[in-house]
């Protein structure tokens, strides 16, 4: 057991050690901004593509091209701003 | 060819051509990587828990971090209902991680730059979960659709937004990995490229930004593989614990 009194006092060192050292958990948040930046962007544009595929396919569907492409060009923006909210939100509730 | 940066995501067979029903299903250069993928986790894994010490060893500390990694971003996010995804969640993370790693290394190839793998998973991940929020909350899943508090006469306008917001998941989650990975990878081989047209002179400069975007593409394997992950707890959280 001496081999575990020997590493509790160790892990108390290097406990203290990693308190006074802030940089790590720094570097982790700056590590994450671009990833977070470009969730944002992802998100707009695959809600422009995924509403313009609906469009294009119930054009073709119901025969009305070009109106529900249009449409659905613009609802789909609508709900790429929407993602961005949410996204936005839940970064925000993180911090 | 070997100045293409867009060569080295080519996928080639890999041994004899494998046909079963017009479907080809021959070993590419692609099913090597992700069989190597899985292989190199469960080496690290087995080795990593084989001796169950005290005090960690260096593979040992590895795995356990993964483990508490994963276990804690899991109930951070998506709440102590979410602990029997566990298993999945994690392999997930393992296997977009490694195959990040794996792709990371020198003639290799990376499997997640293909759009292919990545919408598979997503469209998984996706099917899988709007399956539990309906056995989970029956048709009631269908008030995540509609918004509460918003006025009668714009509900329907709302609902469809609502649903096209839901379906473009899949797609926000696998072209964010696969756009990531095929970028840096692009850009690390047009530096390359640069080194080698620009000789001795002056190949020293874009030698300098390769190092450096090799360090930043090794962040952006591990973040990405982390984001896909973290995704997935998230929608897992909507279908578990439905508010709105």
């Amino acid at each position: 057991m001496t081999d575990l009194k020997d590493f509790k006092t160790r892990l108390k060192i290097a406990k203290k050690k990693f308190k006074n050292n802030s940089i790590i958990t720094n570097n982790n948040e700056n590590s994450s901004f671009m990833g977070t930046a470009f969730k944002l962007g992802t998100e707009l544009v695959s809600a422009v593509l995924v509403g313009t595929i609906i469009g294009f396919i119930l054009d073709t569907w119901f025969d009305t091209k070009p109106w529900l492409i249009i449409l659905f060009f613009f609802l789909g923006s609508v709900a790429g701003i929407l993602n961005v909210i949410k996204v936005a939100k839940r970064m925000q509730q993180e911090d | 060819m070997a100045t293409n940066p867009m060569h080295q995501f080519e996928v080639h067979r890999i041994g004899p051509e494998i046909k079963i029903a017009d479907i080809d299903l021959s070993f590419t250069n692609a099913s090597l990587f992700m069989f190597l993928s899985a292989a190199a986790i469960c080496f690290v894994l087995f080795l990593g828990t084989r001796e169950k010490k005290l005090i960690p060893g260096k593979l040992q500390l590895i795995s356990e971090m993964f483990y508490n990694f994963i276990a804690k971003m899991i109930s951070d996010t998506a709440g102590s209902k979410a602990k029997p995804y566990f298993p999945f969640i994690f392999s997930l993370f393992m296997f977009v991680l490694f195959c990040n790693m794996l792709g990371m290394l020198p003639y290799s190839f990376t499997v997640t730059s293909h759009i292919i793998v990545t919408l598979i998973m997503a469209i998984f991940i996706f099917i899988a979960v709007t399956v539990i929020g309906f056995l989970k909350h029956g048709f009631g899943y269908l008030k995540l659709f509609v918004p509460s508090g918003v006025p009668i006469f714009l509900l329907p306008l709302i609902t469809v937004i609502e649903i096209i917001s839901y379906l473009s998941r899949p797609v926000s989650l696998s072209v964010r990995l696969f756009a990531n990975m095929m970028a840096g990878h692009t850009m690390l081989k047009v530096f390359g490229g640069f080194v080698i047209s620009l000789g001795m002179l002056g190949g020293w400069l874009p030698l300098g930004f390769s190092v450096a975007l090799t360090g930043l593409e090794i962040l952006v394997a591990f973040l990405q593989a982390y984001v896909f992950a973290i995704l997935t707890c998230i929608y897992l959280n909507d279908a578990l614990n439905l508010h709105h």
